[in-house]
Protein backbone atom coordinates (compact mmCIF):
# COMPACT_ATOMS: atom_id res chain seq x y z
CA UNK A 1 0.00 0.00 0.00
CA UNK A 2 1.23 3.48 -0.97
CA UNK A 3 2.25 5.55 1.79
CA UNK A 4 -0.04 8.58 2.67
CA UNK A 5 1.48 11.80 2.00
CA UNK A 6 1.74 14.27 4.86
CA UNK A 7 2.12 17.82 3.71
CA UNK A 8 2.99 20.29 6.34
CA UNK A 9 3.28 24.15 5.53
CA UNK A 10 5.05 26.80 7.72
CA UNK A 11 4.75 30.77 6.88
CA UNK A 12 7.05 31.11 9.61
CA UNK A 13 9.92 33.79 8.12
CA UNK A 14 12.52 32.91 10.38
CA UNK A 15 15.45 30.67 10.82
CA UNK A 16 15.06 28.78 13.13
CA UNK A 17 11.36 29.19 13.13
CA UNK A 18 8.67 28.42 16.12
CA UNK A 19 6.30 28.48 13.35
CA UNK A 20 8.43 25.77 11.27
CA UNK A 21 8.97 23.60 14.21
CA UNK A 22 5.18 23.85 15.33
CA UNK A 23 4.27 22.42 11.45
CA UNK A 24 7.30 19.78 12.34
CA UNK A 25 5.69 18.38 15.56
CA UNK A 26 2.11 18.80 14.35
CA UNK A 27 3.33 16.59 11.10
CA UNK A 28 5.50 14.02 12.77
CA UNK A 29 2.97 13.85 15.16
CA UNK A 30 0.36 12.96 12.84
CA UNK A 31 2.77 10.23 11.10
CA UNK A 32 3.69 8.56 14.17
CA UNK A 33 -0.39 8.21 15.25
CA UNK A 34 -0.66 6.78 11.67
CA UNK A 35 1.79 4.35 11.75
CA UNK A 36 0.78 2.95 15.40
CA UNK A 37 -2.46 2.41 13.22
CA UNK A 38 -0.24 0.50 10.63
CA UNK A 39 -0.73 3.14 8.02
CA UNK A 40 2.28 3.78 6.29
CA UNK A 41 2.58 7.65 5.92
CA UNK A 42 5.54 10.30 4.86
CA UNK A 43 5.83 13.66 5.89
CA UNK A 44 7.15 16.58 3.86
CA UNK A 45 7.89 19.91 5.38
CA UNK A 46 7.87 23.18 3.10
CA UNK A 47 8.79 26.28 4.24
CA UNK A 48 6.96 29.17 2.03
CA UNK A 49 9.54 31.26 2.95
CA UNK A 50 11.58 29.25 -0.04
CA UNK A 51 8.65 30.49 -2.35
CA UNK A 52 7.44 33.61 -1.22
CA UNK A 53 9.19 35.23 -4.52
CA UNK A 54 7.30 32.66 -6.70
CA UNK A 55 4.37 33.69 -5.23
CA UNK A 56 4.35 37.06 -5.57
CA UNK A 57 5.03 36.12 -8.99
CA UNK A 58 2.20 34.05 -9.40
CA UNK A 59 -0.25 36.53 -8.73
CA UNK A 60 0.86 38.70 -11.29
CA UNK A 61 1.67 35.88 -13.98
CA UNK A 62 -1.02 33.69 -12.96
CA UNK A 63 0.79 30.20 -12.95
CA UNK A 64 3.31 28.75 -10.35
CA UNK A 65 6.80 28.50 -11.66
CA UNK A 66 9.60 26.26 -10.62
CA UNK A 67 10.14 25.44 -7.13
CA UNK A 68 6.13 27.05 -6.39
CA UNK A 69 5.02 24.43 -8.75
CA UNK A 70 6.34 21.34 -6.65
CA UNK A 71 4.55 22.90 -3.35
CA UNK A 72 0.93 23.45 -5.22
CA UNK A 73 1.25 20.10 -6.77
CA UNK A 74 2.40 18.36 -3.48
CA UNK A 75 -0.89 20.17 -1.70
CA UNK A 76 -2.75 19.15 -4.43
CA UNK A 77 -1.85 15.32 -4.34
CA UNK A 78 -1.60 14.96 -0.04
CA UNK A 79 -3.46 13.14 1.97
CA UNK A 80 -3.58 15.67 4.61
CA UNK A 81 -1.98 18.81 5.02
CA UNK A 82 -0.82 20.97 8.35
CA UNK A 83 -1.09 24.46 8.26
CA UNK A 84 1.01 26.30 10.49
CA UNK A 85 1.08 30.55 10.41
CA UNK A 86 2.22 33.11 12.58
CA UNK A 87 0.19 35.22 13.93
CA UNK A 88 0.55 39.12 12.28
CA UNK A 89 -1.59 41.73 13.00
CA UNK A 90 -4.15 39.58 14.52
CA UNK A 91 -4.71 37.20 11.64
CA UNK A 92 -2.61 34.39 9.26
CA UNK A 93 0.62 36.44 7.98
CA UNK A 94 0.29 38.12 4.18
CA UNK A 95 2.96 34.91 2.69
CA UNK A 96 0.58 32.12 4.53
CA UNK A 97 -2.39 33.82 3.11
CA UNK A 98 -0.89 34.96 -0.45
CA UNK A 99 -0.13 31.25 -0.85
CA UNK A 100 -3.38 29.94 -0.32
CA UNK A 101 -4.89 32.67 -2.36
CA UNK A 102 -2.84 30.90 -5.30
CA UNK A 103 -3.97 27.12 -4.57
CA UNK A 104 -6.28 26.01 -7.08
CA UNK A 105 -9.70 26.94 -5.25
CA UNK A 106 -10.36 23.17 -5.00
CA UNK A 107 -6.80 21.97 -4.26
CA UNK A 108 -8.29 21.50 -0.58
CA UNK A 109 -11.56 20.16 -1.04
CA UNK A 110 -12.34 17.60 1.58
CA UNK A 111 -9.18 17.29 2.28
CA UNK A 112 -8.20 16.57 5.81
CA UNK A 113 -6.36 19.65 7.67
CA UNK A 114 -4.69 20.63 10.65
CA UNK A 115 -4.30 24.16 11.59
CA UNK A 116 -1.46 25.82 14.15
CA UNK A 117 0.07 28.72 14.54
CA UNK A 118 2.32 30.41 16.60
CA UNK A 119 2.76 33.90 18.38
CA UNK A 120 4.42 35.98 20.67
CA UNK A 121 1.38 35.35 23.16
CA UNK A 122 -1.23 33.14 24.22
CA UNK A 123 -3.41 36.16 23.61
CA UNK A 124 -3.55 35.66 20.04
CA UNK A 125 -4.38 32.65 19.93
CA UNK A 126 -8.03 32.78 19.22
CA UNK A 127 -6.53 33.71 15.36
CA UNK A 128 -7.03 30.20 14.99
CA UNK A 129 -10.42 29.93 15.16
CA UNK A 130 -11.01 33.82 13.82
CA UNK A 131 -8.91 33.90 11.08
CA UNK A 132 -7.55 30.34 9.84
CA UNK A 133 -10.65 28.01 10.43
CA UNK A 134 -12.90 30.24 8.07
CA UNK A 135 -10.66 30.42 5.48
CA UNK A 136 -10.25 26.70 5.36
CA UNK A 137 -14.12 26.40 6.03
CA UNK A 138 -14.49 28.42 2.26
CA UNK A 139 -12.01 26.18 0.66
CA UNK A 140 -14.35 23.09 2.07
CA UNK A 141 -11.29 21.65 4.12
CA UNK A 142 -12.20 18.71 6.47
CA UNK A 143 -10.76 20.67 8.94
CA UNK A 144 -9.62 18.98 12.44
CA UNK A 145 -11.43 20.11 15.44
CA UNK A 146 -8.21 20.54 17.65
CA UNK A 147 -6.13 23.47 15.96
CA UNK A 148 -2.98 24.12 18.12
CA UNK A 149 -1.39 27.83 19.08
CA UNK A 150 1.82 27.94 20.30
CA UNK A 151 2.87 31.07 22.25
CA UNK A 152 6.64 31.66 22.93
CA UNK A 153 6.05 30.35 26.54
CA UNK A 154 4.99 27.26 25.41
CA UNK A 155 8.19 26.03 23.87
CA UNK A 156 9.76 26.87 27.33
CA UNK A 157 7.19 25.09 29.38
CA UNK A 158 9.82 21.95 29.22
CA UNK A 159 9.42 18.28 30.40
CA UNK A 160 8.74 19.06 33.81
CA UNK A 161 5.39 20.07 32.54
CA UNK A 162 5.57 17.14 30.54
CA UNK A 163 5.11 14.34 32.93
CA UNK A 164 2.67 15.85 34.68
CA UNK A 165 0.20 15.38 31.43
CA UNK A 166 1.54 12.03 30.50
CA UNK A 167 -0.45 10.20 32.40
CA UNK A 168 -3.74 12.00 30.83
CA UNK A 169 -2.12 11.35 27.46
CA UNK A 170 -2.03 7.73 27.93
CA UNK A 171 -5.04 7.46 29.37
CA UNK A 172 -6.26 8.79 26.21
CA UNK A 173 -4.77 7.56 23.48
CA UNK A 174 -4.60 4.06 24.99
CA UNK A 175 -1.16 3.41 23.79
CA UNK A 176 1.67 2.14 25.74
CA UNK A 177 3.98 3.81 23.69
CA UNK A 178 3.11 7.92 24.59
CA UNK A 179 6.20 10.67 24.66
CA UNK A 180 6.35 12.54 27.85
CA UNK A 181 7.81 15.09 26.55
CA UNK A 182 6.85 18.68 25.62
CA UNK A 183 4.82 19.57 28.45
CA UNK A 184 1.12 21.06 28.04
CA UNK A 185 2.12 22.21 24.26
CA UNK A 186 3.52 18.31 23.41
CA UNK A 187 0.28 16.85 24.88
CA UNK A 188 -2.03 18.97 22.18
CA UNK A 189 0.49 18.46 19.81
CA UNK A 190 -0.51 14.50 19.74
CA UNK A 191 -3.50 15.54 20.42
CA UNK A 192 -3.74 17.30 17.29
CA UNK A 193 -1.78 14.41 15.34
CA UNK A 194 -4.33 11.70 16.89
CA UNK A 195 -7.39 13.74 15.22
CA UNK A 196 -5.86 13.95 11.85
CA UNK A 197 -4.57 10.79 11.63
CA UNK A 198 -7.97 9.14 12.57
CA UNK A 199 -9.23 11.60 9.66
CA UNK A 200 -6.78 10.04 7.01
CA UNK A 201 -6.92 6.48 8.24
CA UNK A 202 -10.26 6.16 7.73
CA UNK A 203 -10.33 7.31 3.80
CA UNK A 204 -8.89 5.88 0.82
CA UNK A 205 -5.26 7.32 -0.15
CA UNK A 206 -6.09 10.55 -2.61
CA UNK A 207 -5.73 9.94 -6.13
CA UNK A 208 -4.47 13.33 -8.11
CA UNK A 209 -7.21 14.61 -10.52
CA UNK A 210 -6.93 14.38 -13.77
CA UNK A 211 -7.47 18.31 -15.11
CA UNK A 212 -9.49 17.15 -18.25
CA UNK A 213 -10.70 13.71 -16.20
CA UNK A 214 -14.55 15.38 -15.82
CA UNK A 215 -14.65 17.60 -19.06
CA UNK A 216 -18.14 16.91 -20.18
CA UNK A 217 -18.22 15.72 -23.70
CA UNK A 218 -19.62 18.31 -26.32
CA UNK A 219 -23.11 16.81 -26.60
CA UNK A 220 -23.64 17.17 -23.18
CA UNK A 221 -22.53 20.90 -23.60
CA UNK A 222 -24.64 21.16 -26.10
CA UNK A 223 -27.25 20.56 -24.44
CA UNK B 1 2.70 26.22 -41.32
CA UNK B 2 1.68 30.04 -41.67
CA UNK B 3 3.88 32.20 -39.34
CA UNK B 4 2.08 35.45 -38.39
CA UNK B 5 1.28 38.04 -35.63
CA UNK B 6 -1.26 39.41 -33.54
CA UNK B 7 -2.05 42.70 -31.42
CA UNK B 8 -3.36 43.17 -28.41
CA UNK B 9 -3.80 46.65 -29.64
CA UNK B 10 -2.99 47.62 -25.86
CA UNK B 11 -1.99 51.55 -25.40
CA UNK B 12 0.84 51.21 -23.25
CA UNK B 13 3.51 54.20 -22.43
CA UNK B 14 6.75 53.80 -23.70
CA UNK B 15 8.50 53.12 -20.35
CA UNK B 16 11.91 54.46 -21.58
CA UNK B 17 10.20 57.73 -22.70
CA UNK B 18 6.85 58.14 -21.13
CA UNK B 19 5.20 58.81 -24.13
CA UNK B 20 2.03 57.52 -24.87
CA UNK B 21 0.26 57.63 -28.24
CA UNK B 22 -3.38 58.81 -28.59
CA UNK B 23 -6.18 56.11 -29.31
CA UNK B 24 -6.07 57.77 -33.06
CA UNK B 25 -2.12 57.25 -33.40
CA UNK B 26 -2.29 53.56 -32.11
CA UNK B 27 -5.42 52.56 -34.73
CA UNK B 28 -3.09 53.46 -37.12
CA UNK B 29 0.06 51.75 -35.88
CA UNK B 30 -1.82 49.04 -36.10
CA UNK B 31 -2.57 49.53 -39.39
CA UNK B 32 1.16 50.54 -40.40
CA UNK B 33 2.01 47.00 -38.70
CA UNK B 34 -0.34 45.12 -40.35
CA UNK B 35 0.50 46.54 -43.75
CA UNK B 36 4.26 45.71 -42.86
CA UNK B 37 3.65 42.26 -42.11
CA UNK B 38 2.08 41.62 -45.56
CA UNK B 39 4.86 43.48 -47.17
CA UNK B 40 7.59 41.62 -45.69
CA UNK B 41 5.99 38.32 -46.57
CA UNK B 42 4.01 37.15 -43.28
CA UNK B 43 1.29 34.84 -43.27
CA UNK B 44 -1.03 36.15 -40.77
CA UNK B 45 -2.19 39.14 -39.12
CA UNK B 46 -4.20 39.24 -35.76
CA UNK B 47 -6.04 41.72 -34.17
CA UNK B 48 -7.62 41.34 -30.65
CA UNK B 49 -11.22 42.84 -29.96
CA UNK B 50 -11.80 44.62 -26.79
CA UNK B 51 -14.24 47.59 -25.54
CA UNK B 52 -12.26 49.37 -22.71
CA UNK B 53 -9.24 51.50 -22.60
CA UNK B 54 -6.35 50.87 -22.40
CA UNK B 55 -6.93 48.81 -25.68
CA UNK B 56 -8.24 50.50 -29.06
CA UNK B 57 -9.59 47.24 -31.34
CA UNK B 58 -13.16 47.70 -30.55
CA UNK B 59 -14.47 47.08 -34.45
CA UNK B 60 -12.15 44.57 -35.87
CA UNK B 61 -14.11 43.90 -39.04
CA UNK B 62 -13.59 47.63 -39.69
CA UNK B 63 -9.93 47.42 -39.54
CA UNK B 64 -9.71 44.19 -41.70
CA UNK B 65 -12.18 45.24 -43.93
CA UNK B 66 -9.59 48.27 -44.58
CA UNK B 67 -6.55 46.04 -44.52
CA UNK B 68 -8.42 43.54 -46.91
CA UNK B 69 -8.35 46.71 -49.46
CA UNK B 70 -4.45 47.73 -48.59
CA UNK B 71 -2.45 44.43 -48.50
CA UNK B 72 -2.04 41.55 -50.82
CA UNK B 73 -1.41 37.86 -49.28
CA UNK B 74 -1.96 38.20 -45.66
CA UNK B 75 -4.37 36.41 -43.76
CA UNK B 76 -6.66 38.82 -41.80
CA UNK B 77 -7.90 37.06 -38.52
CA UNK B 78 -8.54 37.65 -35.04
CA UNK B 79 -7.77 37.18 -31.53
CA UNK B 80 -9.89 36.55 -30.47
CA UNK B 81 -13.53 37.72 -31.51
CA UNK B 82 -15.73 37.66 -28.53
CA UNK B 83 -18.12 34.81 -29.19
CA UNK B 84 -19.78 35.48 -25.81
CA UNK B 85 -21.01 38.79 -25.70
CA UNK B 86 -21.03 39.88 -29.25
CA UNK B 87 -24.30 38.51 -31.06
CA UNK B 88 -23.67 35.59 -33.03
CA UNK B 89 -25.97 36.95 -35.60
CA UNK B 90 -23.73 40.63 -35.97
CA UNK B 91 -20.82 38.11 -36.04
CA UNK B 92 -22.35 36.32 -39.34
CA UNK B 93 -23.14 39.33 -40.96
CA UNK B 94 -19.83 41.19 -40.06
CA UNK B 95 -17.53 37.77 -40.62
CA UNK B 96 -19.10 37.12 -44.44
CA UNK B 97 -18.84 40.52 -45.23
CA UNK B 98 -15.26 40.54 -44.50
CA UNK B 99 -14.91 37.55 -46.00
CA UNK B 100 -16.39 38.85 -49.10
CA UNK B 101 -14.51 41.97 -48.93
CA UNK B 102 -10.85 40.13 -48.50
CA UNK B 103 -11.93 37.56 -51.00
CA UNK B 104 -11.57 34.81 -49.11
CA UNK B 105 -8.26 36.08 -47.12
CA UNK B 106 -9.50 35.83 -43.82
CA UNK B 107 -10.63 33.31 -40.57
CA UNK B 108 -11.24 34.43 -37.25
CA UNK B 109 -10.74 32.80 -33.88
CA UNK B 110 -13.52 32.88 -31.17
CA UNK B 111 -12.98 33.67 -27.98
CA UNK B 112 -14.07 34.31 -24.20
CA UNK B 113 -12.37 37.68 -23.26
CA UNK B 114 -10.65 37.76 -20.49
CA UNK B 115 -11.89 41.24 -19.09
CA UNK B 116 -15.16 40.55 -16.47
CA UNK B 117 -16.74 43.83 -17.15
CA UNK B 118 -17.29 43.25 -20.80
CA UNK B 119 -19.87 40.75 -19.81
CA UNK B 120 -22.56 43.12 -17.92
CA UNK B 121 -21.92 45.91 -20.66
CA UNK B 122 -23.12 44.33 -23.12
CA UNK B 123 -26.29 43.09 -21.34
CA UNK B 124 -24.43 39.07 -20.52
CA UNK B 125 -23.45 37.39 -17.74
CA UNK B 126 -19.94 36.21 -17.04
CA UNK B 127 -20.93 33.17 -15.25
CA UNK B 128 -22.61 31.88 -18.35
CA UNK B 129 -19.13 32.66 -20.69
CA UNK B 130 -19.18 28.77 -21.35
CA UNK B 131 -22.47 28.54 -22.28
CA UNK B 132 -22.82 31.70 -24.05
CA UNK B 133 -19.43 30.24 -26.18
CA UNK B 134 -21.14 27.14 -27.04
CA UNK B 135 -24.98 28.46 -27.78
CA UNK B 136 -23.79 31.34 -29.92
CA UNK B 137 -21.31 29.59 -31.74
CA UNK B 138 -23.91 26.63 -32.74
CA UNK B 139 -26.26 29.47 -33.88
CA UNK B 140 -23.37 30.80 -35.31
CA UNK B 141 -22.43 27.93 -37.92
CA UNK B 142 -26.39 27.57 -38.38
CA UNK B 143 -26.42 30.98 -39.94
CA UNK B 144 -23.11 30.39 -42.26
CA UNK B 145 -24.30 27.04 -43.06
CA UNK B 146 -28.01 27.37 -43.89
CA UNK B 147 -29.54 29.82 -45.78
CA UNK B 148 -33.22 29.98 -43.64
CA UNK B 149 -32.34 29.76 -39.93
CA UNK B 150 -35.46 29.01 -37.29
CA UNK B 151 -34.03 29.17 -34.09
CA UNK B 152 -34.85 29.52 -30.32
CA UNK B 153 -31.54 29.86 -27.51
CA UNK B 154 -31.06 30.47 -23.99
CA UNK B 155 -29.14 33.56 -24.58
CA UNK B 156 -30.91 35.58 -27.60
CA UNK B 157 -34.66 36.14 -28.81
CA UNK B 158 -35.48 33.94 -31.25
CA UNK B 159 -35.17 33.62 -34.64
CA UNK B 160 -37.75 33.03 -37.09
CA UNK B 161 -36.84 32.86 -40.95
CA UNK B 162 -34.25 34.53 -40.33
CA UNK B 163 -31.00 34.92 -43.46
CA UNK B 164 -28.00 36.28 -42.33
CA UNK B 165 -26.38 38.32 -45.18
CA UNK B 166 -24.20 38.48 -47.30
CA UNK B 167 -23.96 34.94 -47.64
CA UNK B 168 -20.31 33.29 -47.60
CA UNK B 169 -18.37 33.68 -50.05
CA UNK B 170 -18.77 30.18 -52.42
CA UNK B 171 -20.81 28.86 -49.80
CA UNK B 172 -18.36 28.45 -47.68
CA UNK B 173 -17.50 29.72 -44.30
CA UNK B 174 -14.92 31.49 -42.71
CA UNK B 175 -11.93 28.89 -41.17
CA UNK B 176 -12.86 28.99 -37.47
CA UNK B 177 -10.51 28.45 -34.37
CA UNK B 178 -10.89 28.40 -30.89
CA UNK B 179 -8.59 30.76 -28.60
CA UNK B 180 -8.91 29.40 -24.65
CA UNK B 181 -5.83 29.24 -22.22
CA UNK B 182 -7.25 27.10 -19.49
CA UNK B 183 -10.28 25.52 -20.17
CA UNK B 184 -10.72 22.47 -21.82
CA UNK B 185 -14.76 22.74 -22.58
CA UNK B 186 -13.38 25.41 -25.49
CA UNK B 187 -10.81 22.44 -27.03
CA UNK B 188 -13.58 20.33 -26.39
CA UNK B 189 -15.85 22.88 -28.76
CA UNK B 190 -12.80 23.49 -31.46
CA UNK B 191 -12.34 19.10 -31.61
CA UNK B 192 -15.90 18.60 -32.11
CA UNK B 193 -16.74 20.70 -35.17
CA UNK B 194 -13.03 20.17 -36.58
CA UNK B 195 -12.29 24.09 -36.27
CA UNK B 196 -8.96 25.52 -35.18
CA UNK B 197 -7.28 25.41 -31.85
CA UNK B 198 -5.37 28.31 -30.69
CA UNK B 199 -3.53 27.93 -27.39
CA UNK B 200 -2.43 31.43 -26.39
CA UNK B 201 0.63 30.59 -24.22
CA UNK B 202 2.60 33.98 -24.10
CA UNK B 203 1.99 33.67 -20.67
CA UNK B 204 1.82 30.44 -19.74
CA UNK B 205 4.50 27.53 -19.23
CA UNK B 206 4.63 24.84 -22.03
CA UNK B 207 3.82 21.80 -20.30
CA UNK B 208 0.43 23.77 -19.70
CA UNK B 209 0.25 24.37 -23.52
CA UNK B 210 1.16 20.75 -23.88
CA UNK B 211 -1.61 19.43 -22.25
CA UNK B 212 -4.71 21.68 -23.89
CA UNK B 213 -2.92 20.80 -27.04
CA UNK B 214 -2.76 17.04 -26.72
CA UNK B 215 -6.37 17.09 -24.88
CA UNK B 216 -7.41 18.86 -28.34
CA UNK B 217 -5.88 16.40 -30.67
CA UNK B 218 -7.19 13.71 -28.75
CA UNK B 219 -10.83 15.11 -28.91
CA UNK B 220 -10.57 16.06 -32.53
CA UNK B 221 -9.22 12.00 -33.68
CA UNK B 222 -12.34 10.88 -31.25
CA UNK B 223 -15.21 13.06 -33.24
CA UNK B 224 -13.30 11.43 -36.69
CA UNK B 225 -12.34 14.41 -37.87
CA UNK B 226 -9.18 12.70 -38.64
CA UNK B 227 -6.22 11.35 -36.69
CA UNK B 228 -4.48 13.27 -33.63
CA UNK B 229 -1.99 14.67 -35.51
CA UNK B 230 -4.37 16.37 -38.56
CA UNK B 231 -5.84 18.29 -35.71
CA UNK B 232 -5.22 21.83 -36.64
CA UNK B 233 -2.86 23.73 -33.69
CA UNK B 234 -2.22 27.31 -33.27
CA UNK B 235 0.06 28.72 -30.53
CA UNK B 236 1.07 32.29 -29.64
CA UNK B 237 4.84 33.77 -29.04
CA UNK B 238 6.57 36.65 -27.72
CA UNK B 239 9.62 38.00 -29.21
CA UNK B 240 12.44 40.42 -29.17
CA UNK B 241 15.29 40.27 -31.03
CA UNK B 242 18.78 42.26 -32.14
CA UNK B 243 22.34 40.52 -34.05
CA UNK B 244 23.81 40.50 -30.32
CA UNK B 245 21.65 38.70 -27.90
CA UNK B 246 23.03 41.51 -25.33
CA UNK B 247 21.79 43.94 -26.98
CA UNK B 248 17.97 42.32 -27.22
CA UNK B 249 18.35 41.65 -23.48
CA UNK B 250 19.53 45.62 -23.10
CA UNK B 251 17.03 46.85 -25.07
CA UNK B 252 13.92 45.04 -24.10
CA UNK B 253 13.93 44.80 -20.19
CA UNK B 254 12.97 48.22 -19.72
CA UNK B 255 9.96 47.31 -21.26
CA UNK B 256 9.77 43.80 -19.79
CA UNK B 257 10.17 45.67 -16.20
CA UNK B 258 7.19 47.67 -16.70
CA UNK B 259 4.93 45.49 -19.12
CA UNK B 260 1.30 45.78 -18.04
CA UNK B 261 0.66 41.67 -17.68
CA UNK B 262 3.82 40.26 -16.08
CA UNK B 263 5.90 43.93 -14.98
CA UNK B 264 7.18 44.12 -11.48
CA UNK B 265 6.75 40.65 -11.42
CA UNK B 266 9.57 37.86 -12.30
CA UNK B 267 12.78 38.83 -14.00
CA UNK B 268 13.03 38.96 -17.54
CA UNK B 269 15.33 35.91 -17.24
CA UNK B 270 12.68 33.94 -15.16
CA UNK B 271 9.62 34.30 -17.08
CA UNK B 272 12.18 33.70 -20.31
CA UNK B 273 12.41 30.48 -18.84
CA UNK B 274 8.91 29.86 -17.85
CA UNK B 275 7.07 30.72 -20.88
CA UNK B 276 7.73 31.12 -24.81
CA UNK B 277 9.33 34.53 -24.57
CA UNK B 278 12.70 34.40 -26.06
CA UNK B 279 14.50 37.44 -25.81
CA UNK B 280 17.66 37.60 -27.87
CA UNK B 281 19.15 36.48 -31.31
CA UNK B 282 17.36 35.34 -33.77
CA UNK B 283 19.06 32.39 -33.68
CA UNK B 284 17.65 31.91 -30.25
CA UNK B 285 14.17 32.31 -31.52
CA UNK B 286 14.55 29.87 -34.31
CA UNK B 287 16.14 27.51 -31.58
CA UNK B 288 13.39 28.52 -28.91
CA UNK B 289 10.23 27.67 -31.77
CA UNK B 290 11.53 25.49 -33.73
CA UNK B 291 11.65 22.87 -30.84
CA UNK B 292 8.16 23.60 -30.01
CA UNK B 293 6.65 20.28 -32.21
CA UNK B 294 8.40 18.69 -30.09
CA UNK B 295 5.70 19.57 -27.24
CA UNK B 296 2.64 20.19 -28.79
CA UNK B 297 3.84 17.93 -32.47
CA UNK B 298 3.57 19.52 -35.75
CA UNK B 299 1.06 22.52 -35.70
CA UNK B 300 -0.06 24.58 -38.29
CA UNK B 301 -0.28 28.60 -37.13
CA UNK B 302 2.64 30.41 -35.05
CA UNK B 303 1.65 33.99 -34.07
CA UNK B 304 4.10 36.42 -32.27
CA UNK B 305 3.29 39.16 -30.29
CA UNK B 306 5.01 42.32 -31.53
CA UNK B 307 3.92 45.14 -30.58
CA UNK B 308 3.20 45.48 -27.42
CA UNK B 309 4.88 46.79 -23.96
CA UNK B 310 5.31 50.34 -25.09
CA UNK B 311 7.71 49.72 -27.74
CA UNK B 312 7.66 52.56 -30.24
CA UNK B 313 6.38 51.66 -33.66
CA UNK B 314 9.90 52.06 -35.42
CA UNK B 315 11.04 49.15 -33.30
CA UNK B 316 8.06 46.92 -33.88
CA UNK B 317 8.16 47.58 -37.81
CA UNK B 318 12.42 46.59 -37.30
CA UNK B 319 11.45 43.49 -35.59
CA UNK B 320 8.96 42.63 -38.13
CA UNK B 321 11.32 43.03 -40.54
CA UNK B 322 14.11 40.35 -38.38
CA UNK B 323 11.34 38.42 -38.04
CA UNK B 324 10.33 38.15 -41.68
CA UNK B 325 13.74 38.31 -42.64
CA UNK B 326 16.02 35.58 -40.53
CA UNK B 327 13.56 33.82 -38.64
CA UNK B 328 10.70 32.69 -40.48
CA UNK B 329 12.04 31.18 -43.38
CA UNK B 330 14.02 29.07 -41.72
CA UNK B 331 11.37 27.91 -39.00
CA UNK B 332 9.48 27.06 -42.29
CA UNK B 333 11.88 25.60 -44.17
CA UNK B 334 12.80 23.32 -40.76
CA UNK B 335 8.87 23.23 -39.82
CA UNK B 336 8.03 21.84 -43.39
CA UNK B 337 11.40 19.02 -43.46
CA UNK B 338 9.77 17.80 -40.65
CA UNK B 339 6.07 17.12 -41.13
CA UNK B 340 4.75 13.90 -41.84
CA UNK B 341 2.75 13.78 -45.34
CA UNK B 342 -0.83 12.99 -43.90
CA UNK B 343 -0.53 16.21 -41.34
CA UNK B 344 -1.91 19.49 -42.61
CA UNK B 345 1.07 22.32 -43.64
CA UNK B 346 -2.05 24.75 -42.45
CA UNK B 347 -4.88 25.75 -41.80
CA UNK B 348 -7.33 25.35 -44.83
CA UNK B 349 -7.45 28.34 -47.04
CA UNK B 350 -10.54 29.86 -48.28
CA UNK B 351 -9.51 27.56 -51.97
CA UNK B 352 -8.97 24.63 -49.19
CA UNK B 353 -12.95 25.15 -48.05
CA UNK B 354 -14.64 25.09 -51.68
CA UNK B 355 -12.70 22.54 -52.68
CA UNK B 356 -13.60 20.65 -49.68
CA UNK B 357 -17.33 21.54 -49.72
CA UNK B 358 -17.47 20.19 -53.28
CA UNK B 359 -15.48 17.13 -52.62
CA UNK B 360 -18.40 16.13 -50.01
CA UNK B 361 -20.93 17.29 -52.15
CA UNK B 362 -20.06 14.73 -54.31
CA UNK B 363 -19.49 12.07 -52.11
CA UNK B 364 -21.90 13.10 -49.31
CA UNK B 365 -20.92 10.25 -46.75
CA UNK B 366 -17.39 11.77 -46.17
CA UNK B 367 -16.37 9.40 -42.93
CA UNK B 368 -15.91 13.16 -40.95
CA UNK B 369 -19.22 14.77 -42.56
CA UNK B 370 -21.13 11.59 -41.29
CA UNK B 371 -19.90 11.71 -37.94
CA UNK B 372 -20.58 15.17 -37.24
CA UNK B 373 -24.19 15.07 -38.59
CA UNK B 374 -24.83 12.22 -36.22
CA UNK B 375 -23.14 13.83 -33.29
CA UNK B 376 -25.53 16.77 -34.20
CA UNK B 377 -28.64 15.56 -34.06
Amino acid sequence: MTARRIVALSAGLGRPSSTRMLAERLGEATVAALREQGVDARLEIVELRDVAHPIVDAMLTGFPSGPLRDVVDAVAGADAVVAVSPVFTASYSGLFKSFVDVLDPDALRGVPVLLGATGGTVRHSLALDHALRPLFAYLRADVATTAVFAATDDWATGSAAGAATSSGDGREAGSGETRADGGPLGERIRRAGRELAATVAARTPRVTQDPFGDVPSFESLLG
Amino acid sequence: MQFGIFSVGDVTPDPTTGRVPDDTERVRSMLTIARHADEAGLDVFATGEHHNPPFVPSSPTTMLGYLAGVTKNIVLSTSTTLITTNDPVKIAEDYAMLQVIADGRTDLMMGRGNTGPVYPWFGKDIREGINLAIENYALLRRLWTEDVVDWEGKFRTPLQGFTSTPRPLDGVPPFVWHGSIRSPEIAEQAAYYGDGFFHNNIFWPIHHTRQMVRYYRQRFEHYGHGSADQAIVGLGGQVFMRANSQDAVREFRPYFDEAPVYGHGPSLEDFSAQTPLTVGSPQQVIDRYGAMREEVGDYQRQLFLMDHAGLPLKTVLEQIDILAEQVVPVLRREAEAARPAHVPAGPPSHADLVARAAGAAAAPVAPALAVTEEVAS
